[in-house]
């Protein structure tokens, strides 16, 4: 119910944006908190007055994300278990299926009680700490069947319990985690005794086009996965244009396999901060935002937190930070989706051009950034474009995060330089565990690899492309001897048919038949048409502008490669 | 300005897209969710064509002309793609020509025509969608629509009347109405924009239905009888039964865009009525009787001529209408101030 | 309209008064609507009732029935006070004395003032004129909500003085728009279907127009300007009136206070009816004539903003169904005068040869956009925007205008308001909409009351409920709604078997005979 307590509170929220629409999506999730975590069609209606915008736009936004309950009501506790690529490659299925003895339930319904209800869901960002479930707000990390049991005691009792956080990370920079391990590493005390808000404080004596050089010096590609020269981005921006600049802060982190930025955001939110601060500074942002996926709410309180200490301590001067949580779209990490779910909408990529350094955010001017890119800059500012060019090489500059999951013995995130081979990383994640058939290294949207091509590969954009796949968000999943690739294929597609966000056809009605094929297929139905209608469409797909944003290319391409790499797989499953 | 097209030269204005330069030029592209109203979309893919000099597929619909541009609409790669993208749509929909009411008129089909798709070749999907018949006015069946957005694109930024959106995702997406109601339940006021701007078979004039097949329809340019905005309106008519069957708005309406609203675009009933006055009628002891024209034009003029006799011109009043044409209360002020010798002629204006 | 309708999209902000425009004139409320949303207009609406437009109003203001007078004076006041009239309009287009005879008028009208008499608060007051002052055009569309009062002229005079006071006559986007509610409204008026004047507004009484007219008819005609309807009908009343000819209006239910006019219908020595059904009116008819509807016709109607657009013949007529002018010829060949139009071209030919502002227009220059008049030559293009640099007269004149009430207002016996017009499904008395089945379905008669009222009566939606006035009652179905204002209830007049002008007054405008349709007072009771 929507009462008038949670009516102040929307409104409160309508004029923290500078367009009231921005308000919606928060709103609807107060108004599904306050009404046992789901959202009738007179919540929806009522918010909808409150902010003015028609019923039906809102009801579009809350039926596009995944984390609204519309169509159904949940337990009290909604246990969503990850099943995407590295949490199946590292026992997910099993948690499942313990989970749903347990509690005597399907994956997608709720128990009689009326306390749980079971989920399988896609990517959480755990991929370094999988299998992980989400209950309600938490994540719980590192699951086995015993913490499982736990869990569901502790649950019945009306208790969460304290989340365990097992990591393991390692650098060999010393940038992006330099703070990790430090006690309180979220405070700014931490943070400057170490020798942070430094590079601001000279950024603040520097000219913004000085910045805007030293970037561009640096040559830092952007950490997101599309890899395009951050300075080169910021050279875009639409100048004297009388309206107001955004900065936008892209934490959507989302691609299967890449968990790096919530290592920044989580155990050192002042970096981000302080990174933010240099480039509004550069780019003449008053107004800056991070769009955080809205499964990592209790890391969207630590910015929160981090933000308020910052502006408490006159770091941020005239900048203002907003945190906007999304709620569930992978398609938001696209930077045209992310700006629409900013303004409130279904977030669904725009037509470029125009690009947001032209028209963006309302409208106006705006440079999209990835959490890591926006956090290399201190270091680039601080020490200088040379400084970050002593790693790596031409076209593959600065230090990196690596996050490593699947079959390797210590699964998580590794700072190295760009250009490191393969092997190190693997080394320094342990070691393979048992015997390995292939990797995917950029995130799930790059093609795979088989296990003796990984021998040359070094980690940067070049050589990946050289070895005919992309670095992508230098998310690595090593997938076990066991795996059968044509269900590796399938758990990648309904992956992103999960996630297509059905604005062009191509991609979404694409995507679902290949689900359909390939379920075909691995039912033993299969049959030779099916196998050459799959590579129809995702050859056809994979050319660059046959569907509207790179989604489709991001489906198509691995799934080509899966076929191509591993047909005898796949020919053995027809008739 | 000149562009190439298919290796022939071609005209192009300043400001034209390659999709609106190529239609120009007679040269079809398949295209669904672009329409001249609510602009380009990007959403449905089917006009990617190659253009020298950029990398991948473009959407013609969204790439301006340029001088000296050269573009291949029938590449092998665009013609697999736009084949991609028809026959994927026709797969997962329910896109029974025979009997649909879009036949003829069905944008979906030409481009399957124009690619050579005979029959959908994609069939895995199994598509069946409740069809909504709760409105008055509009048929909607979800099981053939494409997500082209139009519809939405219309209802909210041409009549913005808010109603129609997109909900769910993926390739589940489909159109609502509000917050998912019935149409009939809504907020809709049936003003018909989205029906007119349906490229398939999805939103379809109910009273249309099994009412003629659009090629034996003779189209004709009319204006609204209705309120004074003077709207456009093609008349669709069945010259065998002498009946209109269909109304849509003139696109070229310089009032209206195409626009109408409930009462023009359904309510041509009266029209055809069977209680329309067929024959003059004279009352006659309180009653009255079916007359020739001779009869009651006669008692007309031999009653005002009685009466102007009697009482003077100014004894008769003359209420001219507001419904009738400029040439027919031309002639009545006429008639009156002529034949009557009065100035004695007003009409509803005030009411 | 003195403006036409494409350039609505080159407002800055505009003014509804008096007209809920989504149901009476939805395609232009949905050009407004485009505007707004599209950010390049600001609207203000200041109706009675919250209507539809009112939810894309950055300012909307509720104001009793009645009052348009004095709220436009108010608004005329604070933005003279402040500065923010267009002095250099004022001083090049207005006669000198006439603004400052409306200036030391508005002068009375503070904002505190204003809301005694209208209800609307002094900051929301405050907040219109600043923001229609300030901007650089603004447009003001009105319909019968402005008109049909005993203050009817008053009340286009004062929305008149507004516009003119921040210079938006003669500018694209700006203009005082009334939105004619019938198709050809305009045309009728145009071709001189008017007591004093022929066609162009040439006036009867003057001498020379009766010379002109003369030698172009080639017939004696009367210098003496005619009877109003309204007036008419209470000649007829009386006994005066002895004959009606009535083509293609159904005054039985459109007319104010019915009791009244069919009496004086019964009261007639001989009626012609000229319609397409058997109205109410035709029933009571001596001789029926079956007419033709626009879609058996060729010819022309002159929209709102004075565009004359062709219509084309469709479908053929029923039986021996004749159009119009063809029963007129009939008619006039009867009477010898010897008429020979073979088709509405003919006659539209004619028509430009006596009508100043029709003079350049042919059947094909009209083509499928239409001329706006004034179009006086073959080569000129038509006139979107009236009143470019100058107006027709030469300087404008502005009125010092005080408010007046309303003839009837609420009582102890009476108390509340009744106001009376349109709803989106149907049109006018219903001859044309209510042949379509699924408009009856969609909308009944009612009677539109607020939530607050409804409650104090005990009713809910749907259930009966008996209105009174001093001229007679109707019953009729509740529809209890958020949109209507507490004391205010609405009759949409269109349904015969709830008239809602058996409930109307028949007081008049002085000037224009217009009755007073959107005021009077009643009770509401359970039924």
């Amino acid at each position: 119910m929507v009462d008038q307590n949670l009516e102040k509170k929307i409104l409160e929220l309508k004029n923290k944006y500078p367009r009231k629409e921005s308000a919606l999506m928060p709103a609807l999730m107060l108004a599904q908190k306050a009404n046992s975590n789901y959202l009738s069609e007179e919540d929806i209606e009522k918010v909808s007055a409150i902010i003015g915008v028609p019923p039906g736009k809102s009801y579009g936004v809350t039926t596009y994300y995944s984390m609204y309950n519309v169509l159904g009501k949940v337990g009290k506790y909604h246990l969503q278990v990850d099943t995407n690529i590295p949490a199946t490659l590292m026992g997910a299925l099993e948690i499942v299926k313990h989970l749903e003895k347990r509690l005597g339930i399907k994956a997608g319904e709720t128990t009689p009680d009326g306390l749980f209800t079971l989920s399988t869901v896609e990517c959480l960002g755990s991929c370094g700490t999988c299998p992980v479930i989400q209950v309600n707000d938490t994540y719980y990390e590192n699951m086995t069947p015993e913490k499982v049991d736990q869990l569901l005691e502790s649950l019945k009792k009306g208790v969460y319990p304290e989340r365990a956080v097992e990591y393991n990370y390692g650098t060999a920079c010393n940038v992006l985690l330099k703070n990790r391990g430090a006690k309180d590493a979220t405070s700014i005390a931490t943070y400057q005794a170490n020798g942070g808000y430094k590079a601001l404080d000279k950024a603040l004596k520097m000219e913004p086009q000085a910045i805007i050089d030293e970037v561009k010096n640096a040559g830092i590609r952007g950490r997101g996965g599309a890899g395009f020269p951050a300075g080169v981005k910021w050279g875009f921006l639409a100048k004297n244009t009388g309206k107001p600049v955004y900065l936008v802060c892209n934490a959507d982190e989302g691609e299967p396999g890449t968990f790096k930025d919530r290592q920044i955001m989580e155990y050192d939110p002042h970096l981000l901060v302080e990174g933010m601060a240099i480039s509004a500074r550069a780019l003449g942002a008053k107004l800056a935002f991070i769009y955080i996926r809205g499964e990592f709410g209790w890391i969207a309180d630590i910015l929160e937190k981090a933000i308020a200490e910052a502006k408490a301590d006159g770091k941020l001067a005239d900048l203002d930070i907003i945190v906007h949580r999304g709620a569930g779209a992978y398609v938001c990490g696209e930077e045209t989706a992310l700006i629409e779910s900013i303004e409130g909408k279904r977030g669904q990529p725009r037509m470029k051009p125009p690009f947001p350094a032209v028209e963006g955010l309302y409208g106006c001017p705006t440079i999209v950034n990835n959490v890591e890119t926006l956090a290399s800059v201190p270091f680039v500012v601080e020490h200088g474009a040379d400084a970050f060019k002593k790693w790596g090489r031409e076209n593959n500059y600065g230090f990196k995060l690596f996050g490593v999951s699947g079959a390797v013995n210590k699964p998580g995130v590794y700072e190295y330089p760009m250009g490191v081979s393969f092997k190190e990383l693997i080394a320094a994640a342990g070691g393979y565990k048992g015997k390995v058939k292939a990797a995917i290294v950029g995130g799930l949207s790059t093609p795979i690899l088989k296990v003796e091509e990984l021998e040359t590969l070094k980690m940067d954009y070049t050589s990946c492309e050289e070895h005919g796949t992309a670095l992508g968000s230098g998310g690595v999943m090593v997938i076990g001897e066991e795996f059968s690739i044509p269900e590796i294929a399938l758990r990648t597609i309904q992956f992103y048919a999960h996630e297509s966000c059905g604005k062009c056809a191509p991609c979404a009605q694409g995507s679902h038949t290949v689900v359909l094929i390939l379920k075909k297929l691995l039912a033993g139905h299969g049959e030779p048409k099916d196998l050459e209608i799959l590579e129809r469409i995702v050859n056809t797909i994979n050319v660059v502008g046959s569907t509207l944003c790179p989604t489709g290319q991001a489906y198509a391409a691995p799934v080509k490669a899966m076929v191509e790499k591993f047909r005898g797989e796949f020919e053995a499953l027809i008739k | 300005m000149q562009i190439m097209i298919n290796g022939n030269r071609m005209e192009a204005k300043e400001g034209q897209t390659v999709l609106q330069a190529a239609l120009a030029n007679g040269v079809y592209i398949p295209h669904l969710c672009y329409h001249e109203k609510v602009g380009a979309a990007g959403k449905c893919r089917a006009c990617v064509v190659e253009i020298d000099g950029m990398r991948g597929l473009q959407t013609s619909c969204s790439v301006l002309a340029k001088e000296g541009m050269v573009v291949n609409t029938q590449t092998e790669t665009a013609l697999q793609a736009q084949r991609l993208v028809i026959d994927l749509m026709l797969s997962t929909g329910k896109h029974d020509c025979l009997a649909c009411e879009q036949n003829g008129h069905c944008e979906l089909q030409d481009a399957a025509y124009f690619l050579g798709i005979e029959r959908p070749s994609i069939l895995y999907a199994d598509i069946d969608r409740e069809i909504d018949t709760t409105s008055e006015f509009v048929h909607v069946d979800r099981n053939k629509c494409i997500s082209c957005g139009r519809c939405v694109a219309a209802c909210n930024g041409t009549v913005v009347n808010q109603v129609i959106d997109f909900g769910m995702r993926g390739h589940s997406t489909e159109i609502v109405f509000n917050t998912n109601k019935k149409m009939a339940d809504s907020t809709c006021v049936q003003c018909g924009e989205c029906s007119q701007i349906c490229p398939v078979g999805a939103l379809i004039d109910k009273n249309s239905i099994g009412k003629g097949r659009i090629w034996e329809l003779d189209k004709v340019s009319s204006v609204c009888p209705y309120c004074g905005v003077g709207c456009k309106l093609e008349l669709y008519v069945d010259r065998k039964t002498n009946k209109i069957v269909k109304v849509e708005g003139a696109e070229d309406g310089p009032t209206n865009d195409g626009m109408l609203c409930i009462k023009g675009r359904y309510g041509y009933d009266f029209v055809g009525h069977p209680d329309r006055l067929k024959t003059p009628l004279i009352k006659e002891n309180g009653q009255f009787r079916e007359a020739t024209w001779d009869e009651a034009i006669d008692l007309v003029v031999s009653k005002f001529s009685a009466i102007k006799e009697k009482y003077g011109p100014d004894s008769i009043m003359a209420l001219s209408s507001a419904k009738v044409t400029n040439e027919e209360n031309y002639t009545f002020q006429k008639l009156v101030r002529t034949g009557f010798q009065t100035n004695n002629v007003d009409h509803c204006a005030r009411l | 309209m003195t403006n036409d309708i494409p350039g609505i999209k080159k407002s800055d902000v505009a003014i509804i008064i008096g007209s809920d425009t989504s149901e009476g004139h939805p395609v232009i409320a949905a050009r407004i609507k485009q505007a707004v949303m599209e950010g390049t207009l600001k609207l203000i609406v200041i109706d009675p009732k919250e209507i539809k437009m009112a939810d894309f109003a950055e300012i909307y203001a509720q104001h009793r029935p009645g009052t348009d007078v004095a709220v436009l004076n108010g608004i005329m006041h604070l933005i003279i006070k402040n500065g923010w009239e267009d002095k250099e309009f004022i001083n090049e287009r207005v006669e000198p004395e006439s603004y400052e005879a409306l200036k030391a008028e508005v002068a009375n009208y503070t904002s505190d003032y204003v809301e005694k008499i209208s209800g609307v608060p002094a900051a929301k007051l405050e907040a219109i004129a600043e923001l229609f002052g300030k901007a650089k055009v603004g447009a003001l569309y009105y319909t019968m909500g402005i008109t049909q009062h005993t203050t009817g002229v008053d009340n286009v005079k004062s929305t008149a003085n507004l516009q003119m006071l921040c210079g938006n006559m003669g500018v694209p986007g700006g203009g005082v728009n009334p939105l004619r509610g019938q198709s050809n409204v305009q045309g009728a008026c145009d071709m001189g279907a008017l007591p004093v004047c022929y066609t162009a507004y040439q006036p009867v009484a003057t001498e020379a127009v009766q010379q002109k007219m003369e030698a172009f008819w080639g017939v004696k005609l009367s210098n003496k300007p005619g009877c109003t309807m309204t007036v008419a009908f209470d000649k007829a009343y009386e006994g005066e009136m002895k004959a009606f000819y009535i083509m293609g209006e159904n005054p039985l239910i459109s007319d104010p206070d019915l009791h009244h006019i069919e009496h004086a219908i019964d009261n007639l020595e001989f009626l012609v009816v000229q319609d397409i059904f058997l109205t109410e009116t035709a029933q009571k008819a001596d001789v029926v004539l079956p007419a033709t509807t626009y879609a058996e016709k060729d010819g022309t109607f002159s929209n709102t903003e004075r565009r004359v657009q062709r219509l084309s013949k469709a479908v053929n007529a029923p039986g021996q169904a004749k159009h119009d002018w063809e029963i007129h010829q009939l008619v006039a060949n009867k009477l010898g005068l010897n008429w020979n139009y073979g088709c509405a071209e003919d006659i539209f030919k004619e028509i430009t040869q006596c009508t100043p502002s029709y003079a350049g227009m042919s059947f094909e220059r009209l083509g499928r956009k239409g001329l706006h008049w004034p179009c006086p030559t073959a080569d000129h293009p038509g006139t979107p925007v009236l009143h470019i640099g100058k107006f027709s007269k030469g300087l404008g004149t502005m009125f010092a205008i005080p408010f007046k009430a309303p003839a009837e207002v609420p009582d102890g016996e009476y108390p509340i308001y009744l106001t009376t017009g349109r709803i989106l499904q149907q049109f006018h008395t219903g001859t044309m909409s209510r042949k379509t089945p699924g408009f009856n379905r969609l909308a009944g008669p009612h009677v539109m009351m607020s939530v607050e009222d409804a409650e104090a009566l005990g009713v809910g939606n749907g259930e009966d409920v008996k209105v009174s006035t001093r001229r007679g009652s109707i019953v009729t179905k509740a529809f209890i709604t958020k949109r209507m204002p507490k004391g205010t209830a609405f009759v949409p007049f269109h349904f015969a078997e709830a008239p809602a002008n058996i409930l109307t007054n028949n007081a008049l405008d002085p000037i224009a005979k217009i009755p007073e349709y959107k005021v009077c007072a009643c009770k509401l009771e359970k039924a």
